[in-house]
């Protein structure tokens, strides 16, 4: 396992309030990592920060050894795939296909391929007989698999999930599972979860963080 | 002094300031509807630098539009003079400068509706005789209003996060872009527009004809002061303009 994320003496506050405090940590590749903790205990702007939609007051975050300072959200798009706690502020398609396909369009792939791997992802995620149909009538579960399916097109090497599970029933969570199982002998993956069955379940490394430090970090 | 002014007298300051700032013509007459402009939302602390940190990508569409109107009117002596072709005119600075002022005029106009607290405005336009109905659709769009920012910039960030730079895209596809941005906005404005309905409905909104409202506006010493005065520089100012300059 190899460093991917290195965050160190970070400090961020939001609308004047200090969120997170001196936090350091890294996150290597091909671990599964959960960060746990009560609501407003800074666990969505951790990986925002990381994710660079929030900039930080202080401390430095590298991903990949590259400071995340010198990165544009477009490159760390590339490198880390962020699934937004509400789906409906990452769909932005008209139809699940349109999603699905949208990075690789515009990094110009060709149509065949384009159709072969979105055809993947909708037998993976179980949305083959919604390809065509308005993400805005979508049902939470599905919003949900289609947000991690469209993530997972670009290709990333790490993902950071916000709170996966939610809206979820058991039978979705199962597959889940399984293919957070099957993905992670490729990709590192921080999932941020209030679900303490799901996190013992698959995690390798717990955090635990507590108004806004961290609190915990040991393996499972 | 902000929150004791009735918003009601502040919307007639806005109502003067902007009607004659649209009115006048000349130059030196709008300079001081500015300057007048300028002094009440200094007193009434709005928040300028904030409202032009909001508009920042709107300012350099006006001075285009200043440089615009200063380039195509052709009236009046030439200013600037390139190689036989007249560039800019005095009458043409003039009305860029014009232009410019009323601008500035309307922004804070904007700013001083601003520092209003919006529960006693809405409630001030309901004792004006404005329609309830009409007031609260007002009240809940201001209040969705930076509710929907946040979704076109979370949006923005969703498509950069895909790897897509959109600063590196050719036009076709920047607008193409454009609608990915907006249709979601869009379609979750009018979702919530549908849900609240129904949920303001379930709570008995307009079961009887009149409501009645726990908060009363009445207007103070000071706030008639302040509607004499208004009136009293507005009557100035138009006379000036009529007769004296």
């Amino acid at each position: 396992m190899n460093e991917f994320i290195r965050i160190e003496r970070l400090f961020c506050s939001l609308n004047k309030v200090q969120v997170l405090r001196n936090i350091n940590m890294t996150l290597n590749s091909k671990e599964f990592v959960s960060i746990i903790g009560p609501n407003g205990s800074g666990k969505t702007t951790l990986g925002k920060v990381i994710t660079g939609i929030i900039k930080q007051d202080s401390g430095e975050i590298f991903i990949d050894n590259k400071n995340i300072k010198d990165l544009s959200l477009p490159e760390i798009g590339r490198k880390i795939g962020y699934l937004f706690q509400n789906p409906d502020r990452q769909i932005f398609a008209s139809t699940v296909y349109e999603e699905l396909s949208f990075a690789l369009k515009y990094k110009k792939t060709s149509i065949d391929i384009i159709e072969k791997r979105v055809g993947e992802i909708l037998d993976i995620f179980e949305l083959n007989h919604l390809r065509d149909a308005s993400t805005y009538s979508l049902s939470q579960g599905e919003k949900q698999r289609l947000a991690i399916g469209a993530i997972l097109l670009n290709d990333p090497e790490y993902l950071i999930l916000d709170e996966p599970t939610t809206g979820l029933d058991p039978k979705r969570k199962n597959e889940l599972s399984k293919l957070l199982n099957s993905l992670i002998n490729h990709v590192g993956i921080l999932l941020i979860s209030h679900d303490k069955a799901f996190v013992l379940k698959h995690s390798d490394r717990i955090i635990e963080l507590y108004d806004g430090s961290l609190k915990n970090d040991k393996k499972n | 002094m902000t929150k004791k002014i009735d918003p009601r007298v502040k919307l007639l300051f806005v109502i003067c300031i902007s009607s004659l700032g649209l009115a006048f013509t000349k130059f030196s007459m709008l300079l001081a509807v500015f300057f007048i402009g300028l002094l009440i939302s200094h007193v009434l602390k709005a928040d300028l630098f904030m409202l032009l940190k909001r508009i920042k990508i709107m300012l350099y569409l006006f001075v285009v539009l200043v440089v615009i109107q200063s380039i195509f009117v052709r009236s009046g002596d030439s200013l600037v003079n390139l190689g036989g072709i007249t560039i800019l005119t005095s009458e043409g600075l003039s009305r860029g400068f014009a232009y410019l002022m009323r601008v500035l005029i309307i922004l804070i106009s904007g700013a001083i509706i601003a520092t209003c607290d919006m529960r006693r405005l809405i409630q001030g336009l309901i004792q004006m005789k404005l329609p309830y109905d009409f007031a609260f659709m007002t009240s809940i769009g201001v209040k969705f209003l930076p509710l929907l920012m946040e979704e076109l910039k979370d949006t923005l960030t969703a498509i950069q996060l895909r790897g897509i730079d959109i600063g590196k895209l050719q036009l076709k596809e920047r607008i193409e872009i454009i609608s990915y941005i907006f249709t979601p906005v869009f379609v979750g404005a009018l979702s919530k527009a549908k849900k609240l309905s129904l949920s303001v409905e379930c709570r008995g909104f307009r079961a009887f004809d009149n409501r009645t409202s726990i908060l009363t506006l009445k207007f103070s010493p000071f706030d008639y002061l302040a509607i004499t005065l208004t009136f009293i520089l507005t009557a100035t100012l138009i006379i000036t303009n009529q007769y004296f300059i």
